[in-house]
This record gives structure tokens, C-alpha cells and sequence, in this order.
């Protein structure tokens, strides 16, 4: 199996010295669903982020789907794996400005260069596959929280990415709007999308996850599967976190 | 309850009494003086002839034309001056406004340097440096790049035929470069306005910096801008007075020379506020209409 | 990790990202290169200092006597020394309580120092210039638009229609006009509006017609000090029992000033700026000694070399006034943060 994502000894320091990526080396593979964990300001947003370039980092290798991106952050790689690779936000992110159908087909259009029509059919498609064909007219403003998370997510797909990453995707929405975002990602795991999660649900992880990477102070401490990390976690501080989660 | 509303009436009947007091003692001083200078007020000395020349004036005017056209002809230049000097302070502070935000660093460290420079030292200072030293110190052309098209000397600019003074060159360039300094700052303010989270989600989905900025980032930031826009517009207007240091006859350049002429202080004054009362109307109901036109389009 | 490591992929990160952006920064480190040597030379080859360097008096005290030259020259020293001492904020109770005395005071005292009487020699107006009159205009206007902003900004706010009516006309009146016409008018008519006899010198005029303009902006900055306070205060302190003009005094009014000090600060640069627009109404502050120097044919087209100068000693004054700002700014808040918990 190819690898999507590859790093090794990645390193981002803040001013004063603090480490918010220490030395991580991990990998990725096709159709792979990753989760990553762990207590907030363990890094895990940082490490996320830096896998669309929206996040430089120091020192040490990045290969995103078979692209290298070093520390000048050239802009042109960078481009190129944002092209390829979906991303959705805690705060969902959506352009206030445009309809559901624009926000969806403004990438497609002045990324890939589509006409607007197969651009606005691809949308359709994306937007019944997530269960709210009905709202592609109206504004974000007019959509529930999780409507809007849906809609992001199928603006991410809207590039046909062979990678996608959740940052956070559940954590802004009320609980009763949870289960249908979820539902929306697990489908794509069964469609065999290539993923990287950051979330801190622990019952979503087992039953999707491939594996699980528990981050704490910016490095890994542990990569297991759900079987194993949620039950026998190898890591003293693995096993912490779990119990202040109440797991 | 009662009470307390008698007690606000008679604060109102004090302070008011006293106003009006004040104003009756201001405006009778006033007449007494006036009456001892021989000058009642009145407004047909509008209509005698100036005697004095203009240099620039966009409508016919000799010496022997009226007081009166000579004030419109004033109003006529500040409007010329100010909707040109307009444009440039716009497009320039829309650049720097960008710039100062961008991600070149380098660009970044100029427009700030830019802006303290110009907001740092006083306006009438930076119009004697454009015409005294900018303009009228240049020896020869210093800069033609192409023959009869555009043209920098001490004749001021020659664009494509339209000469331009060196009093107007200065102001136009003056004005522009210091109002710019100040649109950029509202620029600046109006896209930081905009949440960052805007920013990652257009990167994220790979549109470039150029196409982010003009379809994500300034639809939303237009809002914040324009209110801070059109009072920089309405200070520019105000600025231009300053005209007179240049020698360029604006409406307050020739305001002043009419009431030296005519002694005629109170009537002057009163038709130099109906003109700025106008400048400023036009101003202010453009960019309403402005305003108006980029919500119905952003809600289409 | 060293830094060297580093350097050279954060310089292309920052400079060099893509091709647009390497135009671009090579395209200003060539205007800078430009535009430095095209300085330097001027600067060791082309300027003559003479002008400014002869004339070092003239730009300080204008055409003050010079045997009198102490007399400004103490003024600026008490003014500077009073607004260090405000600043560091001295722990004696005594000298605080006597700082707003003092500070209402420095406007009686500068006009005594300058004018003469009281056993000084008289020295008429039209001899007061330079530094010292540019910083006289500010300083005077300044404290006397302060408190007329105040009683503006509340007149506007208030729940009486007329009150709030001829306030919001004075505000938006003298907005909507020049500053020079402002001061034309206090030049040519302001002696109009007084009784016969009643004499008020040319520098006096200018003053109280900086302060009618200046107290309508300081009015705006302080309502936009009292929107941004959220309405629950006003409702706690009436909930206290509190009056309303006791509400406005020892709850909104002080939170207000706070939020707009940093407009205030700017509101008073914008002054410092500003007065050297009486150069145009033949007022010799410091931009008007200048044009009177570059007229003089010893030093004829030396525009250059005195227009640097200025501009210098301007962005000098204008960013201390901005630093100090900024300190008293922290300052103040941390006083008011400390004192709440």
C-alpha cells in the first residue's frame, strides 16, 4: 500500500521556545482512517494544520500525497496538496457571502477551471449524498450548525481530494447535531476516503478508526488500534487521558 | 416621577436661557460692530465684478465677471481637485491597505513605515515639500517615458495632452499620498475584521492568495471599509482647503481673497459653509449610494 | 536546532514564495538601494546646513527678544518636567492632589511668561514663534477642548431634547468645516463677536478657535467611549441607587475616558499637526519662522534642507506625544484592572 502522508522528525517551535511539534514521525496509508487524540495543546490541531500548509513548521520531512513539503513552505507544492487534499474546520468556516451552491463550486471553478454547469451538478450530487439537497440556495446564516458542517464537508469533497482532514469537526455544534456530521464521515470511511481525524469521540474512534494516535505536548506517545488503545493502551500517560475523559 | 421631570424642564430652561443669552450678547456685539464699520449685512456686492485674475479657472472668467462666479469658479476647482486626488488616494490606499497585509514581509515593513511617516508630520508641511521642492524645484523633464503622452516638470504633469499646473500637480499629489496613508489603515482594519478561519478555509481549498482576497476576503470586509472610507473622503474634502498654502485658487483660496477685497467677513463666511455644507452633501450621498449598491449586491 | 539551520528557508518563506512575490521584494530592495544612495549623496554632498544650523534660535523661541529667551525656554522646561511627573505618577498624596491645579495653571503661567507684565517685559504677540508657540497652541487648546468635549459629549447623550439638540449641532457643525476656516473665522471675527475695547490678541484667538474645533472631535471620541460600555453598568449603578448625574460622574464617565484615551491621544497629535496651519494666517509657530527663514536671500531655496528638518522635529514631537500616550494608556489600565480585583 502507497502512503498518503508521511513525516519524519517533525519540528515546530513557538517563541520562547515551546515545542508544539516534537520530533513526529508517522505515516499514513491509503484508505487508511487515522484519529488523532489527546489533551488540548498536546498539538494535534498544529499537527493537522501543517498537512495543508496552513501551518509552517522548522525542521524535518512532510510528504503529502506523494508531494514533499520542506521548511520554506514552498508555495507551489503547497497549492498543489491544498488541490488535492480536503479540509474541515471546528467553526465549519463557510464564506458567509455566498449561497450553499457557491461555497460548494467556487474551488471546482476557479481552481480546477470546470464549467459551471458539470461544477453545479457535481454539487448536487455532493450535497444529496450529505442529506441537504433541499437548502443549496439559501445562505449559511439560515442553516442549522450541522447543516453547515455538512456543507463544508461536502465543499472538501467538492475537489475530488484523496485525502481529507477533520479538524475538530463535532467539537462547535450542539450535542443533538453530533450524530448527523458523524454519520456523514463514517459513510465516507465505508467508501474507502482516505482520513485523518482530530476528535474526542471515543465511540466514533472504535468503530471507524484504523488507528489511533494519542499526541500529548506536542509528541506522539502512542499509535495503536482502537482495540487496543481504548482497552489496553501501552502508555502510562494513554491510559490518564482516557480516564479524565471517562472512558 | 414628578418632580424629576420638573427638574428636567428647568435645567432645560436654565441652560437654554443661557444659550440664548450668550448667542443674543455674541450676535448684538456683532451688529454694534458692524454697524461701526458701516457694513449691514447684505449680499449684493456678490454680483459686482472681481477685478482679480484666476489662474485656472474650468469655465469662462475674466476679472471684469462676477464675485459670485468667482466663488462657483473656486467651488468648481476644489471639486476638480478633490474628486481627482480622490481616485489616487483610493487606488493607492487600497494597494498599501493590501500590501500591509499580505505575506511579503518586506512589503509589509514599507506601507507601515509609509503610514507613520505621512501620519507623523503635518499635511501643509508635505504640500510645501510636493511644490516647492517636488515640482517646482525639477530642472527641465526629469521623467517622460513617453514623448507628449505623460510628462513630469516644473510645468507640473502633462498626461496625454491635459496639462496640469504645479499648484494642482502638488495638491493632487499631496492629498492623494496623505489620505492613502489613512484608507490604508481602514483597509487594514476592514480585512482584519474578517475572521481568520475565512482565510484558512479558502487556502484549504487551494484558490490562490489574489482570488481569496477578491472573492472571499473583501466581499466581506467592504462593509467594515466603507463607513471609515467616506469619512476619510469627507477629510480629504476638508483638506484641500489647505489649497491656499500652494497657491491653488480653491474655493477657501478665493473665499479669502473676496472678503480681504470686500471686507464683507460675516456674508463671506456664510457662503464658504453653504459651499463645504455642499461638498460634504455630495460626498457623503455618493457613498450612500455606494453603500447601498454593495449590500443589494452581496444579498442579491 | 540552530538558527543559521533556519535562516535561509524562513527568508524564502517570507520573501521569495512564489515568483510574483520574488518580483516584488527585488523589485523594492532595488528602490531602497535607489532611493538610499540617491540620499546619501544628497546628504554628504548636496545639503547645505546652514540654514538650520544658524537659525537654531529662531526655529526654538521665533523672534522672541533674545535677552527674554529664558522666559519660553522655562515655560517648555516646567511643561516637560510636569509631564514626566504625571507620567511616573509620583507616590506622595500631596503632589497628586496638586497635579490638575498645576496642570489648569501652566496656561495663566505660559501667558505671563510669554506676554510679560507682572515686572517681565512686555513682549507683544507678534514676537512669540517657533517650537515654543507651536507647543503653547497645543498645549492650551488641548486642556481647554478636554472639558468643553466632556460637557458636549454628555449634552449629546442626554434625555433633555433641547440640550441634546444644541449640542449635536455644535458637533456636527464644526465637523462638517475646515479647520482653516475655523481659524480664519476666529482671526477676522471672533474680535466682532466681543465689545469695543475688549482686545484679545492674535495667538489668544487662535487658541480659543483650535479649542471650538478641537472639543467637537474630543465630544465624538468620548460618546464613542460611552457606546462601547455595556448598558448592564448603567443598570448596576442604578440598581445602587445612584443618580443619574452621579451614574454619568463616577461610573460611565471615567469608563468612557479610559476607552477613548487612545483617540484622545491622536485627537491631540492631529492638534500638534494642525497648528502649523497658522503659518497660512501669518502666526510665526514653527512652520511659519521657517518660511520667514526661507525667505530670507541669505538662505533662498534651501526648501529641501529646512522641509527635513521640520519633518524631523514633527515626527520627533508627535511620536514621544505617542509613546507617552501609549505608557500612560497601560498604565491606566493596569491601575483600573489592579483595583478591581
Amino acid at each position: 500500500m502507497t502512503s498518503v502522508i508521511r513525516t519524519r522528525k517533525l519540528v515546530k517551535t513557538f517563541s520562547k521556545g515551546l515545542r508544539a511539534l516534537d520530533e513526529i514521525s508517522m505515516e499514513v496509508k491509503k484508505k487508511e482512517v487515522l484519529v488523532v487524540m489527546g489533551p488540548s495543546g498536546s498539538g494535534k490541531s498544529t499537527l493537522i494544520r501543517t498537512f495543508n500548509g496552513l501551518e509552517t513548521f522548522d525542521s524535518g520531512e512532510l510528504e503529502i500525497v506523494g508531494i514533499p513539503l520542506h521548511s520554506d513552505h514552498n508555495e507551489r507544492n503547497v497549492r498543489e496538496i491544498r488541490k488535492r487534499v480536503g479540509m474541515v474546520f471546528q467553526q465549519f468556516n463557510l464564506f458567509p457571502h455566498l449561497s450553499i451552491l457557491e461555497n460548494i463550486t467556487l474551488a471546482p471553478i476557479k481552481v480546477q477551471k470546470q464549467n459551471r454547469i458539470e461544477a453545479e451538478e457535481h454539487a448536487m450530487s455532493l450535497l444529496s449524498q450529505m442529506g441537504i439537497i433541499t437548502q443549496a440556495r439559501k445562505y449559511p446564516s439560515q442553516l442549522s450548525g450541522g447543516e453547515q458542517q455538512r456543507v463544508a464537508i461536502a465543499r472538501a469533497l467538492a475537489l475530488k481530494p484523496e485525502l481529507l482532514l477533520f479538524d475538530e469537526p463535532t467539537s462547535a455544534l450542539d450535542p443533538e447535531r453530533v450524530g448527523e456530521v458523524l454519520d456523514a464521515i463514517r459513510s465516507l470511511a465505508e467508501k474507502g476516503m482516505t482520513m485523518v481525524v482530530v476528535t474526542h469521540e471515543v465511540g466514533f474512534a472504535k468503530e471507524v478508526a484504523d488507528k489511533v494516535l494519542f499526541m500529548d505536548s506536542g509528541k506522539v506517545i502512542e499509535t495503536s488500534t482502537p482495540e487496543v488503545f481504548f482497552t489496553n493502551a501501552k502508555h502510562e500517560r494513554s491510559r490518564k487521558f482516557l480516564n479524565q475523559i471517562g472512558e | 416621577m414628578r418632580i424629576k421631570r420638573y427638574r428636567g424642564l428647568f435645567i432645560q430652561v436654565i441652560v437654554s436661557t443661557l444659550f440664548i443669552s450668550i448667542v443674543a450678547l455674541f450676535i448684538n456685539n456683532l451688529s454694534v460692530n458692524l454697524l461701526r464699520a458701516g457694513l449691514g449685512l447684505n449680499f449684493s456686492w456678490l454680483f459686482r465684478s472681481a477685478g482679480f485674475a484666476l489662474a485656472e479657472h474650468p469655465l469662462p472668467y475674466s476679472p471684469s465677471s462676477s464675485y459670485a462666479w468667482a466663488l462657483f469658479m473656486g467651488w468648481l476647482n476644489s471639486l476638480k481637485v478633490i474628486s481627482s486626488s480622490l481616485l489616487i488616494a483610493t487606488l493607492i490606499g487600497f494597494l498599501v491597505g493590501f500590501a500591509s497585509t499580505g505575506t511579503n514581509t518586506l512589503l509589509r515593513i514599507l506601507s507601515k513605515l509609509y503610514v507613520t511617516l505621512i501620519r507623523q508630520t503635518p499635511l501643509l508641511l508635505q504640500l510645501m515639500f510636493w511644490y516647492f521642492v517636488g515640482f517646482l524645484s525639477i530642472q527641465g523633464e526629469i521623467f517622460s517615458p513617453i514623448k507628449g503622452m505623460l510628462s513630469l516638470s516644473n510645468q507640473g504633469i502633462i498626461l496625454s495632452g491635459i496639462n496640469l499646473s504645479p499648484e494642482f500637480s502638488s495638491l493632487l499629489v499631496g492629498l492623494g499620498i496623505f489620505t492613502a496613508a489613512y484608507i490604508s489603515e481602514v483597509v487594514r482594519g476592514g480585512i482584519n475584521s474578517v475572521p481568520i478561519g475565512q482565510w484558512e478555509a479558502f487556502r484549504s481549498l487551494g484558490l490562490s492568495e489574489n482570488d481569496g482576497l477578491y472573492k472571499i476576503i473583501m466581499p466581506q470586509a467592504l462593509p467594515a471599509i466603507l463607513p471609515g472610507l467616506t469619512s476619510q473622503y469627507l477629510n480629504l474634502a476638508k483638506n484641500s482647503t489647505l489649497a491656499i498654502a500652494v497657491g491653488y485658487a480653491d474655493i477657501y483660496a478665493i473665499g479669502d481673497t473676496v472678503i480681504t477685497q470686500t471686507g464683507r467677513a460675516i456674508e463671506g463666511f456664510l457662503l464658504l459653509l453653504l459651499s463645504f455644507l455642499l461638498l460634504n452633501l455630495i460626498i457623503s450621498n455618493l457613498m450612500e449610494l455606494l453603500n447601498k449598491y454593495i449590500l443589494t449586491y452581496k444579498q442579491r | 536546532m540552530n538558527k543559521k539551520h533556519n535562516l535561509f528557508p524562513y527568508i524564502r518563506r517570507i520573501a521569495f514564495s512564489n515568483s510574483l512575490d520574488t518580483c516584488i521584494t527585488l523589485f523594492i530592495l532595488l528602490a531602497v538601494f535607489l532611493l538610499s544612495t540617491i540620499t546619501i549623496k544628497w546628504l554628504l554632498f548636496g545639503a547645505d546646513w546652514a540654514v538650520v544650523i544658524q537659525n537654531y534660535p529662531l526655529y526654538a523661541f521665533g523672534l522672541f527678544p533674545a535677552d527674554q529667551r529664558w522666559r519660553p525656554a522655562l515655560w517648555l522646561l516646567l511643561l516637560i518636567s510636569l509631564t514626566i511627573i504625571t507620567l511616573v505618577g509620583p507616590r506622595w498624596r500631596w503632589l497628586r492632589k496638586l497635579l490638575p491645579i498645576t496642570w489648569i495653571g501652566v496656561i495663566p503661567l505660559g501667558i505671563v511668561l510669554l506676554s510679560g507684565g507682572l515686572g517681565l517685559l512686555p513682549v507683544a504677540s507678534r514676537y512669540w514663534g517657533g517650537v515654543t508657540l507651536t507647543i503653547f497652541l497645543t498645549t492650551c487648546s488641548s486642556l481647554l477642548a478636554f472639558p468643553l468635549g466632556i460637557i458636549l459629549a454628555i449634552g449629546r447623550q442626554s434625555d433633555l431634547p433641547l440640550i441634546k439638540f444644541f449640542s449635536s449641532i455644535y458637533i456636527e457643525a464644526l465637523r462638517a468645516v475646515p479647520l482653516i476656516a475655523i481659524l480664519f473665522f476666529g482671526q477676522l471675527l471672533i474680535p466682532l463677536f466681543f465689545p469695543i475695547g475688549v482686545e484679545i490678541n492674535r495667538v489668544i484667538r487662535a487658541v480659543l478657535a483650535f479649542t471650538l474645533f478641537v472639543s467637537a472631535y474630543v465630544a465624538e471620541d468620548i460618546r464613542g467611549g460611552f457606546q462601547s460600555i455595556p448598558k448592564s453598568q448603567e443598570e448596576a449603578a442604578k440598581a445602587l441607587g445612584l443618580s443619574k448625574l452621579q451614574i454619568t460622574q463616577f461610573v460611565i464617565l471615567p469608563q468612557a475616558l479610559i476607552i477613548a484615551l487612545p483617540a484622545l491621544t491622536n485627537q491631540a497629535i492631529g492638534l500638534l499637526q494642525n497648528t502649523s496651519l497658522m503659518a497660512i494666517l501669518g502666526l510665526v509657530e514653527l512652520l511659519g519662522i521657517s518660511r520667514s527663514i526661507l525667505a530670507n536671500p541669505l538662505f533662498i531655496g534651501r526648501y529641501m534642507e529646512v522641509y527635513v528638518w521640520l519633518a524631523g522635529i514633527y515626527w520627533l514631537i508627535c511620536t514621544v506625544m505617542a509613546l507617552l500616550a501609549s505608557h500612560l494608556e497601560q498604565k491606566v489600565t493596569i491601575e483600573k484592572l489592579t483595583i478591581k480585583n
